[in-house]
């Protein structure tokens, strides 16, 4: 089943001639993992920001379950039905790690409870001596953790994350893969990883390579 | 909800920031506070002081147009029947009168205190008749509660305060001086009207701790009896009526009349004026008496209300400049929250919310410290301009004007100067006008920032970060 669909989507940045994605065309399916790859600055997070909601395209369409994202309200479906991962974690700096994400679930409307939310974080590699300090004193590699755990506090359909291993060692690499495909295989999410990584590639059902402005199918 | 357990979690991840927003909104609260408080106050005495003094109508002789007349060599009516003044008091514009008069008066039995004479001084006046010294003096009052020294300087020791016809209380120096005692008849003769003949009956003696006479100049040219306060005799407005007195000639008069609205003034005096009073007498409010009763409350109000609009002006500009720059600081939070899916709205609901916690907090520490602080700065403000006010009065020019025969005390403000102290008390409708000023204040400051940093993009706001 498509989950999110990209058709002839076009994007430039305001005030920016050239164009970052010309004319494509993805889809992505629930149940599914997929890879993003291609150079720095070949527009992968520009394609995520649009996919989260975070940006709108005016050309071109993006579909949410059949749903045209320009047209549904986009705090809700950042709320509920996408969880992102920054490639710069993007966390509130001056709360705890708990609390961050308990937050997360709260603006989705969900019940948010505090059990939840370490079972969450125990799950991404974050021991419970860790959650209790605030984001500002915890290191790169336990950021991003946090920022993955924040991405599932809500429970959404949508998970897409930007290097989201880029910080990480091997081992705890394998760890959140292992979460990934999980979420995919076992949830039924359908998850889309921008990187680098040939490891992280290599968990991906469907690998899209970006290259000039366009997208393909790699495999 | 969880809007708000995230405001009151805000406040303390920022406390350096918001301890000193909360300063200064305590500032601008206490400098309300006392402000409305001292305004409040002002002004319900200003009110009570306009409905009493401000209402006040005297009718008195105009000792100008009288001297004038003198000169014309005209005789016009100076002198009315004394039950006009009374009737004047049915006038429909009045809610109440208190009149009292004084006679000079003289008697060959009771001698006053300071008399040279002995009570056997007579005087040639010009028409040829013979007059007897004023050595004594008679003061009738509608109402014994009225008398300005009693309860204060004077204090009924023997006896009691009069009540009847034909009684009397004297000081217990004359009573002294004469050997009287409660229950003993004096004779007193009217020093311009020597048929009038008052038999008084002493009810009372009382203690006097006034000044005897009220200007030293008085006994400057020797002593003058009639004037020092030790010889007064003082008996109902009743006992005047009662006597075969029938005009106002030898008579102080101080007859005030009390308008139901100070607006009044015109129709009463066109009423009176049919009624047959004549041009000679003028018929007025004490303005001057009344503005230097309510000038230093006015003083203080605008002192006060100008000191506020500084402290609002002041504290709005920097509560906003401040919530602007904190919004700047926090817009990467705003960033996330947003990119959280927390919609625009929300975002303004939870920064408005915390400067209204703020603002509460400050609300309640500011209505306790400033109602605190609002009477001890309101005496200290009164006693500077009391003391102003009363630098500027001519001292001589307030009391024991003796001119034509006759004698003026008093421009009715005894009892009101010096206003010294005003009761100051935090009335609900304070505590609803500085609730609102607040939360208002705390709200419109962080509008500013909210609406700032509603309009960015979260995408644009957390790049611009990296
Ligand atoms: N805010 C922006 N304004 C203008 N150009 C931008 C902006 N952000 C990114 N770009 C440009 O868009 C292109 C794609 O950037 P990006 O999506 O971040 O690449 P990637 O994530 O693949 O490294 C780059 O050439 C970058 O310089
Ligand atoms: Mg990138």
């Amino acid at each position: 089943m498509k989950c999110l669909e990209l058709m002839d989507v076009s994007y430039r940045y305001e005030g920016s001639k050239d164009y970052v994605l010309k004319k494509i065309s993805a889809s992505f399916e629930a149940g599914k993992v997929y890879a993003i790859v291609g150079e720095s600055g070949a527009g992968k997070s520009t394609l995520l920001s649009l996919l989260s909601g975070l940006d709108s395209c005016k050309e071109g369409t993006i579909l949410y379950n059949g749903k045209n994202l320009q047209e549904i309200d986009r705090d809700e479906y950042r709320s509920k039905n996408v969880g992102v991962i920054f490639q710069n974690y993007n966390l509130l700096l001056n709360s705890t790690a708990v609390y961050n994400i308990t937050l997360s679930m709260k603006i989705s409307g969900d019940m948010a409870s505090k059990e939840q939310a370490y079972a969450l974080l125990k799950n991404v590699g974050i021991d419970r001596e860790t959650t209790d300090r605030k984001i500002l004193k915890l290191s790169g590699g336990e950021q991003q953790r946090v920022g993955i755990a924040r991405a599932l506090a809500h429970n959404p359909d949508v998970i897409i994350a930007d290097e989201p291993t880029g910080n990480l060692d091997e081992k705890t690499e394998a760890e959140i893969l292992e979460i990934f495909t999980h979420l995919a295989q076992e949830d039924g999410k359908c998850v889309i990883i921008v990187t680098h990584s040939d490891n992280v590639s290599s968990v991906g059902d469907v690998v899209y390579r970006i290259a000039g402005g366009k997208i393909s199918t790699i495999g | 909800m969880y809007l708000f357990t995230n405001a009151i979690k805000n406040l303390g991840r920022n406390k350096g920031r918001n301890m000193l927003i909360a300063v200064i909104t305590l500032a601008i609260i206490i400098s309300t506070v006392v402000t409305l408080t001292i305004n409040n106050a002002a002004a319900r005495v200003v009110d009570d002081i306009r409905l009493d003094l401000g209402s006040r109508v005297s009718v008195r002789q105009d000792f100008i147009e009288m001297r004038q007349m003198g000169l014309d060599g005209r005789r016009d009516a100076q002198h009315i029947p004394l039950t006009d003044f009374v009737a004047f008091s049915e006038s429909e514009f009045l809610r109440h009168t208190t009149f009292s008069a004084d006679v000079l008066a003289w008697s060959d039995s009771l001698f006053a205190i300071d008399d040279p004479n002995l009570g056997e001084g007579t005087r040639v006046l010009d028409d040829g008749s013979v007059m007897n010294e004023e050595t004594l003096r008679l003061v009738t009052i509608s109402d014994p509660e009225l008398l300005p020294d009693f309860g204060t300087l004077r204090e009924i020791v023997d006896g009691r305060m009069f009540d009847g016809i034909n009684e009397a209380v004297i000081s217990e120096a004359l009573a002294a001086h004469n050997d009287i005692s409660v229950g003993d008849t004096i004779e007193i003769i009217g020093a311009y009207a020597t048929d009038r003949m008052f038999s008084l009956t002493v009810v009372g003696i009382y203690s006097d701790a006034t000044d005897e006479y009220l200007n030293p100049w008085i006994t400057m040219f020797g002593l003058f009896p009639a004037l020092n306060r030790r010889n007064e005799i003082i008996a109902s407005f009743d006992t005047l009526l009662a006597s075969s007195w029938e005009t106002n000639a030898g008579l102080d008069i101080d007859f005030h009349y009390f308008l139901s609205n100070p607006d009044y003034l015109e129709a009463f005096e066109v009423e009176v004026r049919a009624m047959g009073l004549p041009f000679t007498y003028n018929v007025d409010i004490n303005r001057a008496a009344f503005e230097r009763v309510t000038g230093p409350l006015a003083g203080i109000s605008s002192a006060a209300f100008t000191f506020m609009v500084v402290v609002l002006v002041l504290g709005a500009i920097t509560l906003g400049l401040m919530s602007y720059m904190a919004v700047r600081e926090r817009k990467y939070e705003v960033g996330v929250l947003r990119a959280m899916g927390l919609e625009r709205g929300r975002v303004a609901i939870g920064i408005i919310s915390e400067a209204v916690m703020i603002a509460a907090v400050c609300l309640v520490i500011g209505l306790g410290v400033g109602s605190a602080v609002a009477q001890p700065i309101a005496n200290g403000m009164l006693s500077g301009r009391v003391a102003e006010a009363e630098a500027v009065e001519n001292p001589g020019a307030n009391r024991a004007l003796f001119a034509g025969g006759q004698m003026q005390i008093g421009d009715g403000t005894a009892g009101y100067v010096p206003v010294s102290e005003i009761q100051l008390n935090l009335g609900v409708d304070i505590i609803l006008q500085i609730i609102i000023i607040t939360l208002g204040l705390a709200a419109l400051t962080s509008i500013i920032g909210v609406v700032i940093i509603t309009q960015y993009e979260p995408l644009i706001i957390l790049r611009e970060r990296t």
